[in-house]
């Protein structure tokens, strides 16, 4: 493990960490101002994480040593899964960090922990989003398979950081059939990340939510690791996104005028993705549970289609 | 050396066989926990017999007993052998701790010497099996095991649920050795041979049919769907320590006699590969859907267990169609998947099974919906379920997940290599695949979730008292080696020579740990220390009841409502008014019925066409004696004519 390498860890983290409220924020913002108020300010999140680190914890007497662990395990597995994503700055892998299917299992893990501390304090509320959440995630699981199956065809790696240096040395588009691929990715990002139509981040109305019902029992400081953890997830796929799909500005080989530019980039781009998911949120209706199937069947022909006729053929 | 090694353990096992037996019909403990000694000396003997061979690669072969020429009983301990050799040493010695302590809490009195002397028998079955150097020895120590396993799953025969179990898995491992037994016939008269060795003609249409018969028996006793329906029978009935040999262990015989057959004799034909795929791709998405709708615990796990097999036949699969396209390397890679995942299945479905046997022993039901809140009672029970749980989800850092994404990489860095048509198989297949993946998780929550979590559901739950410490240390071995083999999985690779894509799980673990101490430093810096105890709030409810907490069932709802074209459950509703306009209600049914597929259209008319053959022969034999002079007669009066013709 060289030093350069050392550096990615401890840059990669920092912007993560530094970068995913406010993408949060930026998202409740944009559907703010499409429903006509003006919302919160685009710092929201950082205050509300600062304030729910000054409070008590609350736990159930039901609850049990899963409760307690959850949001340490989230955070870690999101930490470590961080990695696997280079943001601003890709260098040589090791050692297997960017492995896309370890990536996409830490998420697994994370969200194992997630559904059971849900089911935990024994709150019929919990209970709902834990069985929801493992039902959506179970079915849309083909979906990602496939679309990452296609990326490591188009790339000829299975590593993450392969497949950034190669789109970054492009400097644009590698080849059409990514903006495709996108599309498909950008259904992944709003299933996993728990937004409309799927899931309401917004409500605590038990009809509407899934991944909200979750957490419903955490407080304190273990909401706000949990909080951050779901910030990060969105930063990370937004990041697959981004940088496979308009990667230029992303750096190869470490400057510090380089790094400034790539960070300032990130940000620019983050944010305006992060407006189209807000906008895609608002001009969509919430779905029905049990029509969710049909979407994601929908997502999963066509993601096959795609690939078996883009880039098999 | 390696031969006299490999009697100790035959005369280690023998001994447990022997001892209870002895202790004829006297209940006494220090007979079976001698018997239980003996096992499990044997089965430490064995795994360092396997490690000797697994290291050195120096194969022992030698011929045990020759009566005839053609007739002989020879082994051979090569390192595939030695591989499973070492499955079967592992969960053995783990099962023979537990039952230490779980046999003694059984009903039956002097019958829990039969069924540790059975228990030593059916591991000594299994162990010769793997051992055997050519067809002959290989069939007569199956139909051992077979036979052997039948009696432990017969213990408590006295209920009726295990008669009707014993004997459903009578005939369907009876079923599976005859289809051995004619693949077996049928190829020795391919080539005129017993002896395990490749076959030079590959297409010629005996050597197809013995393969289909092989195959056909081998995916019985593994519990390939759809001849499947012996495992949830089976399982809930037998006592958890013969569970889990039998899940852990047994069904990976099945698999190391494919593997056998395709690696030594055969030389398979890429449709080979296509239907070992769909096969264990079918059982892998369906085996976890049955999975996910039961409530019994053994059952639920005996439905995971046709998935995770269904998982190695598509790492078997895979290897053989990568190979049919000249891509050995990753052909390799899918093997290994499939060989790894079969020791981490016997792993942690072992663990899964001795958990839950601890479980249903300390709350006395099997049913899921009767249990909750056992984190708080039964803690170490509960820790060690969950790295079983963890590792049967697939989850990093743990072994199931290092075997599955071997899997996984064959499969995408495959797909673009082969011809179309056959990569939309794969792909379909990659991508049920990963859906068994993501479905086995749901199942675990819900395992998990429903046996520990929450408030308990039952005064039985309630009142449920840790498991001595036997019951602990067994399973807490095989937890140790899921942890292990996770962790460690690359180096595993390494020691024994083969350069594997695996990413560093150790990495990974470490990855996790740093993260999580980092996150506990800032916390310690930054935020608020108070914690305080408070009641679940439940809308206002005075005390929070057990009764509105998500059970099991509703958990899995979801999932039971999107799959419902496979379950199938028919839901009948009749009702009669009193008057016209169906205002005043008279009475009425509503029927829920679990549609049971397979039982109805498949085992019962083969059994009912067996039936009528059966009837049909059976007029044949009337009982009088004119009709045998008849036959008699008749048949003297065929041969004058059939020798006549040709004199």
């Amino acid at each position: 493990m060289n030093s350069m390498f050392v550096l990615y860890l401890v840059l990669n983290t920092l912007v993560v960490l530094a970068a995913a409220p406010l993408f949060v924020s930026l998202i409740k913002k944009v559907k703010a101002r499409t429903q006509g108020r003006s919302g919160p300010s685009v710092f929201q999140t950082y205050y509300t994480l600062a304030k729910l680190l000054k409070k008590e914890v609350i736990y159930s007497p039901n609850s049990s040593r899963i409760m307690r662990v959850t949001p340490l395990v989230n955070m870690a597995a999101l930490l470590a899964a961080a990695l696997f994503v280079p943001l601003v700055f890709v260098p040589e892998p090791v050692g297997g960090i960017g492995n896309i299917i370890l990536f996409l299992y830490l998420l697994a893990l994370a969200k194992f922990f997630m559904a059971l501390a849900g089911l935990d304090a024994g709150s019929s509320f919990g209970g709902m989003g834990s069985s929801r959440e493992m039902s959506i995630s179970a079915i849309i699981e083909p979906t990602t398979i496939i679309v990452f199956a296609a990326l490591v065809f188009v790339f000829k790696s299975l590593n993450i950081f392969d497949m950034f240096s190669t789109s970054a040395a492009a400097g644009t588009l590698t080849t059409p059939v990514l903006i495709l691929l996108g599309i498909s990715l950008f259904i992944i990002l709003i299933v996993e990340t728990s937004r409309i139509p799927v899931d309401n981040p917004e409500t605590h109305l038990e009809l509407t939510m899934i991944h909200e019902g979750m957490i419903l029992e955490q407080s304190g400081r273990n909401l706000a690791l949990m909080e951050l953890a779901s910030a990060i997830k969105l930063t990370l796929l937004m990041a697959l996104l981004i940088n496979l799909i308009v990667p230029f500005g992303l750096m190869t080989t470490f400057t510090l005028a380089g790094l400034a530019i790539a960070a300032i980039l990130f940000v620019v781009k983050g944010s305006i993705l992060a407006g189209i998911i807000g906008l895609f949120e608002s001009s969509t209706a919430k779905m029905r549970f049990f029509r969710l199937p049909s979407l994601f069947a929908m997502a999963f022909f066509f993601s096959t289609l795609v690939i078996i006729i883009e880039v098999f053929a | 050396m390696g031969i006299e090694i490999f009697y100790l353990v035959l005369l280690l096992l023998l001994l447990g066989i022997v001892i209870p037996l002895a202790a004829a019909g006297k209940d006494r403990r220090a007979a079976r926990t001698a018997s239980l000694v003996c096992t499990a000396a044997a089965s430490c003997v064995l795994a360092l017999l396997s490690l000797i061979v697994l290291i050195t690669s120096q194969e022992i072969a030698w011929t045990a007993y020759q009566p005839f020429d053609f007739f002989s009983v020879a082994f051979v301990i090569d390192r595939l052998a030695a591989f499973f050799l070492l499955i079967i040493a592992v969960v053995s010695f783990c099962v023979a701790i537990y039952s230490g302590e779980y046999f003694e809490h059984l009903d039956g009195g002097s019958r829990r010497n039969l069924l540790c002397a059975g228990t030593s028998l059916f591991i000594l079955a299994m162990v010769l099996v793997v051992a055997s150097a050519n067809t002959y020895s290989f069939l007569l120590f199956w139909e051992l095991m077979a036979a052997g396993s039948f009696f432990l799953v017969m213990y408590e025969y006295t209920a009726a649920e295990t008669r009707k179990a014993g004997i459903f898995y009578f005939v369907m491992t009876q079923l599976s050795t005859l289809f051995v037994f004619l693949g077996v016939i049928v190829l020795s008269a391919g080539t005129g041979s017993s002896a395990m060795t490749l076959v030079q003609s590959p297409a010629s249409p005996l050597i197809i049919a013995a393969f289909l018969c092989l195959f056909l028996g081998f995916s019985i006793k593994a519990g390939i769907i759809p001849f499947h329906k012996w495992l949830p029978y089976a399982h809930p009935a037998s006592p958890s320590p013969i569970s889990a040999l039998m899940s852990g262990v047994m069904l990976k015989i099945a698999v190391y006699g494919l593997i056998r057959f395709l690696l030594d004799v055969f030389t398979p034909d890429i449709w080979w590969g296509l239907l070992i795929l769909a096969a264990g791709t079918a059982s892998a998405v369906l085996g976890i859907i049955y999975a996910l709708k039961e409530h019994d615990i053994k059952a639920m796990l005996a439905y995971s267990s046709i998935e995770n097999v269904g998982i190695i036949f598509i790492g078997i699969g895979l290897w053989v169609i990568l190979n049919a396209v000249s891509l050995p390397a990753l052909a390799m890679i899918a093997l290994l998947g499939a060989l790894f995942h079969s020791l981490n299945h016997a792993l942690f479905k072992s663990l899964l099974f001795l958990t839950s046997g601890s479980v249903v022993h300390a709350t006395h039901t099997r049913d899921i919906e009767h249990m909750g809140g056992l984190s708080h009672v039964m803690p170490w029970t509960s820790a060690l379920f969950f790295v079983g749980a963890l590792a049967i989800a697939a989850l990093p850092p743990l072994n199931g997940f290092a075997s599955e994404i071997l899997i996984y990489t064959a499969f995408f860095s495959s797909v673009y290599a082969v011809d179309s048509l056959l990569k939309v198989v794969m792909f379909i297949s990659l991508a049920l695949f990963a859906l068994t993946s993501a479905l086995s998780a749901a199942c675990f929550v819900k395992a998990f979730g429903s046996i520990f979590l929450a408030l308990p559901r039952s005064r039985e739950s309630a009142e449920a008292k840790e498991v001595p410490f036997l019951m602990l240390l067994g399973p807490a071995i095989l937890a140790g080696a899921c942890i292990f083999l996770g962790l460690f999985a690359l180096q595993v690779f390494q020691l024994a020579g083969f350069s594997v894509p695996e990413p560093d799980m150790l990495i990974v673990g470490l990855l996790l740990l740093v993260m999580a101490g980092l996150t506990l430093l800032v916390l310690h810096f930054t935020a608020s220390r108070e914690v305080r105890i408070s009641e679940t709030w439940g809308c206002g409810t005075l005390s929070q009841q057990s009764s509105a907490e998500y059970s099991g069932h509703g958990l899995s709802e979801p999932i039971d409502i999107i799959f419902s074209a496979i379950y199938r459950t028919r839901m009948k509703n009749e009702r009669s008014f009193f008057d016209e306009r169906n205002t005043i209600f008279k009475e009425g049914t509503a029927e829920i019925r679990l549609l049971k597929l397979f039982e109805e259209y498949l085992y019962l008319p083969a059994a009912r066409a067996a039936m009528r053959a059966a009837t049909a022969i059976s007029r044949v034999q009337n009982g009088c004696l004119d009709t045998y002079l008849l036959y008699v007669f008749l048949a003297v009066i065929a041969i004058i004519v059939y020798l006549g013709g040709f004199a």
